[in-house]
């Protein structure tokens, strides 16, 4: 397990160095010089100049890519102070220290993607089961074709609509906000509510085609056939020998899920006006903020490989036949 | 200013601003038909009375609003954070409005409560005096002005405000100051004092005098008539020489106005808090008021959010109010069609006067230019933009809120906004040009999208060969900045710093100016235009230089027409029900903050 994890680890960080070149020098391949964003309204070339070292892009853009990574393991030095490891420089907009706004923005991602997952996990793999193992009856009907439907509705089309019936209209939820769940645990609830059933609708439907079409397989197989003849009942097959195999691909999708959730549930939080890591990334590409492009791309980046090694390491544990080696 | 409709700075050209107009309709309530008439009329006829204030003007307290009380807290739905704090990085209208209510500058612009703006002294006993023929401005300070912390404002803090201008660590913000101080053009002003004050070193008494802990004297080479509304803006707003914190001050500056930011409240992207300051003295300011005990600002919240939420007026909403979002396009309608929202809305002018730029390299041909004017439909544009209230049909460069602005329409274009195909048929055909290319290139947005349809079917119809150029828009203002871009039609849009034509002849029409991202995007350039510039830029009678101002934007349309003016922008906002004192504030270009309260 260590040296599976140790190899992990290892390539994690290769594929870490290999998405921030690209997004750095991709950065510079734009046509658009985020001076121009700081400079004023009598902007001339001499004014650009100024700016450019301001923000230390009048260095060779391979000088300014060591600086920056060279930063995130010891830290760096800015006319506004020390910037400490992990440093990611400050924002090009409006000079917010990158790791501390990111650090700031997570909770609010971390509190919609657990609530969400939480719910979408339970309610979808649950409806899915119940589903597969109802086969061909009339509720495995009604959820399959609710699911297709749920399944092709889009955030931005069902939170307005959600936000008008149950908000403006019938004023049985308040606004949906943020509100730290150490401030006030009720409140975090409450504000987050909607955008939970919001974000849930549309993934519960996936998961529980998912795992309907993983049961129906698993219990297709030759260990499912030989226990039913062996005479165990219907509800030991099904807990005790199906399940297990079935969750394999709803743990692959869920580590993916759950890693780009992390990184930011854009649609979700604009629609709620959240502020979280999505809203940020967004904000970040429109301002051509490269720092903090940089710093959101890679942590997004960080949490979809952790949870992609997780996942792996699961595996053993759900089907024995699997080896990390 | 160009960006128009976005608050955000695209800093290279876009300049936005605290600055511009007078009012017109201050009235809560959308105006639209008969009603937009006569908002128009009480506007132009205080256009013509925006005055310099004397001291009885400038003496507070503000008179009250009526049925105002104090207390309560208001919630403010904001699309962008504020990008800066620090005054003298401050370019945008959203920073702007928040401005007015944590910091103080030399000048600010008093709205009263019948919707009469003066220029009135902030921090200084008037809005001015001027000697030497305009060359040199004195301002004496009030007595009892301070800072949140309780500490005087005096002389030596507006020097510092002045000189740390001059660092190269402020970019964003105004520069018309420095600027005249140095009498340089571009970033030359800097050499004045490199580095600004930070060396300890200051600019000279023969520029920027201090004789006494309340007086402030500046110098210029030029006569400047414009001093007093320069100094109204709100990168211009008084910063401490003790308590300068220079790149650092951005994310905590000291409040010298009557609320102060909550200490650790602001969150970029998130929010933040204002809280009354204590320190801040009503008998001292004319144009505040401090009802409020506390305004929780949310970042974050687009347009159709914003008025999806304000229109509900829900529970949680009838505090609430935007200071700078507007109603989006969308809405428009049913906001116009709906009593009980209608009443909780305000319009107003924006500086911002939308054009379609002729490339004066490429289409040297005058009637050309006339043909393509005439087949243009403004309409067609404004549309795009939403009605009611998306603006209203230009025909001129100089938008209504500026001081000398009269209506023309030398081309016809109010009587026949959907565009004339025949006249322009004719007149490219006089001019031996039928079936030239033409490039027309606009931006992926939304609404250039809709209207470039309409504008290239008729410049079809008319005889020419039509290229659309569909760009980017995050970049389209860098690549139509080029001197030598290959396009020759293009659409952009320019505000005015503050109410007079200063701040939109010269950078607009000025063909010494042009150089790649300066704002002359028609690539003008009209020696005599230009001698005119530099005779009316130092006339020190306003109402002289109002009208020579004008006189020139006619005349430049008239004989040149480098751009065909397409509409003035305006905008409606939305407020809750239980928030009072709101009123359109077109000097800020949004509401006016100062005013508001919460209704018990």
């Amino acid at each position: 397990m260590l040296r599976f994890l140790f190899r992990r680890s290892l390539g994690a960080i290769v594929i870490l160095l290999i998405i921030s070149a690209f997004t750095f020098f991709l950065f510079f391949a734009a046509p658009r010089d985020p001076a121009l964003l700081a400079c004023g309204k009598n902007c001339t070339p001499d004014a650009i100049a100024v700016i450019h070292k301001n923000l230390g892009l009048d260095k060779p853009v391979p000088v300014q890519y060591w600086l920056f990574m060279s930063g995130i393991v010891t830290g760096r030095d800015f006319a506004v102070g020390h910037c400490p490891a992990p440093c990611f420089g400050y924002s090009f907009a409006n000079n917010d220290p990158v790791w501390d706004t990111i650090l700031d923005r997570f909770p609010t991602t971390v509190s919609l993607t657990i609530g969400a997952a939480a719910v979408f996990l339970t309610a979808g793999v649950g409806t899915g089961m119940i589903a597969a193992w109802k086969q061909g009856r009339l509720i495995d009907k009604i959820f399959s074709s609710s699911s297709l439907v749920l399944s092709s509705m889009q955030i931005y089309f069902v939170g307005p609509i959600v936000l008008a019936l149950l908000v403006y209209n019938l004023g049985w939820f308040g606004q949906p906000k943020y509100v730290p769940i150490t401030d006030d645990p009720v409140g975090w609830f409450l504000g987050l509510i909607i955008p939970w059933f919001v974000l849930s609708l549309i993934f519960t439907a996936q998961y529980t085609r998912m795992a309907r079409s993983s049961m129906i397989e698993q219990l297709q197989e030759d260990h499912v056939r030989t226990a039913r003849a062996k005479g165990m009942t219907s509800r030991t097959v099904f807990f005790r020998y199906a399940w297990r195999g079935s969750l394999i691909p709803i743990v692959t999708i869920f580590g993916i899920d759950l890693g780009s959730l992390f990184g930011g549930a854009m649609i979700t939080e604009y629609t709620f006006a959240l502020p979280g890591l999505g809203t940020l990334a967004v904000k970040s590409v429109q301002n051509t903020d490269l720092p903090m492009v940089m710093g959101v791309m890679l942590f997004a980046a960080t949490f979809i490989i952790l949870l992609n090694i997780v996942v792996d390491a699961c595996y053993a544990f759900i089907d024995p036949r699997v080896r990390l080696s | 200013m160009n960006t128009a409709r976005t608050h955000r700075a695209r800093a290279t050209v876009v300049a936005l601003s605290a600055g511009a107009l007078v009012l017109t309709a201050c009235s809560s309530g959308a105006g639209q038909g008969a009603e937009d008439d006569q908002g128009r009329k009480e506007a132009e006829s205080q256009r013509a009375q925006i005055a310099f204030g004397d001291a009885k003007a400038s003496t507070g307290p503000a008179e009250p609003v009526p049925d105002a009380t104090p207390g309560g807290t208001i919630k403010v739905y904001q699309r962008d954070t504020y990008d800066h704090l620090d005054p003298a990085q401050i370019y945008v209208s959203d920073e702007g409005t928040l401005s007015t209510l944590i910091f103080r500058r030399l000048t600010s612009y008093h709205l009263d409560n019948k919707g009469k703006y003066t220029v009135v002294g902030d921090l200084a006993t008037d809005s001015g005096k001027s000697t030497d023929g305009g060359r040199t401005w004195t301002y004496t300070l009030k007595k009892g002005v301070k800072f949140e912390n309780g500490q005087p404002i005096t002389s030596k803090d507006i020097r510092h405000t002045f000189e740390r201008t001059f660092a190269d660590f402020i970019s964003n913000g105004p520069t018309y100051v420095q600027r005249w101080l140095a009498d340089a053009e571009g970033n030359e002003y800097r050499k004045l004092l490199p580095g600004g004050p930070y060396g300890g070193k200051h600019l000279p008494d023969s520029v920027l005098e201090t004789p006494d802990a309340n007086t402030i004297r500046f110098h210029f080479k030029k006569p400047v008539g414009d001093l007093p509304y320069a100094l109204a803006m709100a990168g211009y707003s008084v910063v401490p020489e003790k308590g300068d914190t220079k790149e650092r001050y951005d994310k905590a500056p000291v409040s010298s106005g009557p609320y102060k930011i909550a200490p650790g409240s602001f969150k970029s992207g998130k929010g933040m808090s204002l809280v009354k300051n204590p320190n801040w003295d009503p008998n001292t300011d004319i144009t505040r008021h401090q009802y409020v005990d506390k305004f929780d600002i949310q970042f974050g919240v687009s347009y159709p959010d914003s008025t999806q939420r304000l229109m509900s007026d829900s529970a949680d909403n009838q505090t609430a109010v935007s200071f700078n979002n507007q109603v989006d396009a969308a809405s428009l309608q049913q906001v116009a069609a709906t009593p009980d929202i209608k009443k909780r809305s305000t319009s107003g002018y924006q500086p911002y006067v939308g054009a379609i730029n002729f490339n004066m390299k490429r289409l040297k041909d005058k009637k050309v230019r006339e043909a393509i004017a005439h087949a243009i439909p403004i309409q067609a544009v404004l549309d795009a933009f939403g009605t009611p209230g998306g603006g209203e049909l230009a025909g001129s460069y100089i938008s209504p809120t500026l001081t000398g602005h009269k209506d023309i329409d030398p081309y016809g274009k109010l009587k026949k906004p959907m565009g004339d195909v025949e006249k322009a048929k004719q007149l490219l055909k006089e001019a031996g040009k039928v079936g030239m290319k033409l490039t027309f290139a606009y931006t992926n947005a939304p609404e250039p999208q809709k209207y470039s349809v309409a504008i290239a079917d008729n410049l079809r119809k008319a005889g020419f060969n039509v290229q659309n150029k569909d760009l980017p828009s995050d970049t389209y203002y860098d690549i139509i900045g080029k001197v030598d871009n290959q396009f020759d039609i293009y659409p952009s849009a320019w505000g005015a710093d503050w109410p007079s034509a200063l701040t939109v002849i010269p950078p607009v029409y000025d063909g010494r100016q042009i150089q790649d991202n300066a704002p002359n995007y028609s690539h003008y350039n009209n020696p005599a235009v230009n001698k005119e510039i530099d005779r009316i830029s130092q006339l020190t009678d306003q109402k002289q230089a109002a009208h020579d101002w004008f006189a020139l934007g006619e005349k430049i349309l008239k004989e040149d027409l480098p751009q065909l003016p397409t509409f003035y922008y305006k905008q409606i906002q939305l407020h809750g029900s239980k928030v009072g004192g709101v009123v359109n504030n077109d000097i800020i270009s949004s509401v006016d903050p100062t005013k508001m309260f919460v209704k018990k």
